[in-house]
């Protein structure tokens, strides 16, 4: 396993919530990108890991043959890849977002 | 390959893999010009509606899985895929 896979391995073993964007929570650098932070936003997750692919291109890369998924953001709950933008606001419409962070332990029931 | 050749490839790969009943293929790329240069000139951001009985049975990531695999080196030169998958009895 390279570097770069074992660096997105650790962080996404370490943090309950991970999430590769471009920009930070503060500052998104892309609409889909700045859709899942409002969205974690709404569902009351005060802390996760941001990481702005944007600040180094191997884990740009690095992320997509991880997950095996071209684009950018990727959110990840407990170690399991869930998806990106759409995929992301679909589950909150339907409330399993909220049930995967809940049994995450990063929102209160 | 300019964005209506894009487009077109999109659709060709897409109807060849998924068999869909129906397939809305739009380049909002437009849409992104203002802090995307790249996408002034169309061919890097699409949004994809694609109903086929092959979803049946899947979840969104799988189904989202399935185009992304269609597309397959096409999705080195796209910056942006919205999709929609559904199967013919989902509203």
């Amino acid at each position: 396993m390279s570097d770069v896979q074992e660096t997105i391995r650790q962080q996404i073993a370490s943090h309950p919530v991970v999430l590769y964007m471009k920009g930070t929570p503060q500052f998104p650098m892309c609409g889909f990108s700045a859709t899942v932070v409002h969205i974690l936003d709404l569902c009351g997750v005060k802390d996760y890991l941001a990481v702005n692919v944007l600040e180094d291109e191997s884990i740009r890369q690095g992320i997509k043959e991880y997950s095996n998924w071209p684009t950018i953001p990727q959110l990840y709950i407990n170690g399991e890849f869930i998806g990106g933008c759409d995929i992301t606001r679909e589950l909150y419409q339907s409330g399993e977002l909220q049930k995967l962070l809940q049994e995450a332990g990063v929102v209160a029931n | 390959m300019n964005p209506t050749e894009k487009t077109q490839a999109i659709r060709e790969r897409l109807t060849a893999v998924l068999s869909p009943y129906r397939l809305q293929i739009e380049d909002q790329s437009h849409l992104h010009a203002g802090h995307n240069p790249a996408a002034q000139h169309g061919g890097t951001h699409y949004a994809v509606t694609i109903v086929s009985d092959q979803f049946a049975g899947k979840r969104s990531i799988e189904r989202h899985r399935m185009v992304y695999d269609a597309l397959g080196s096409l999705m080195n030169s796209i910056h942006a895929l919205a999709i929609t998958a559904k199967t013919p009895d989902e509203p």
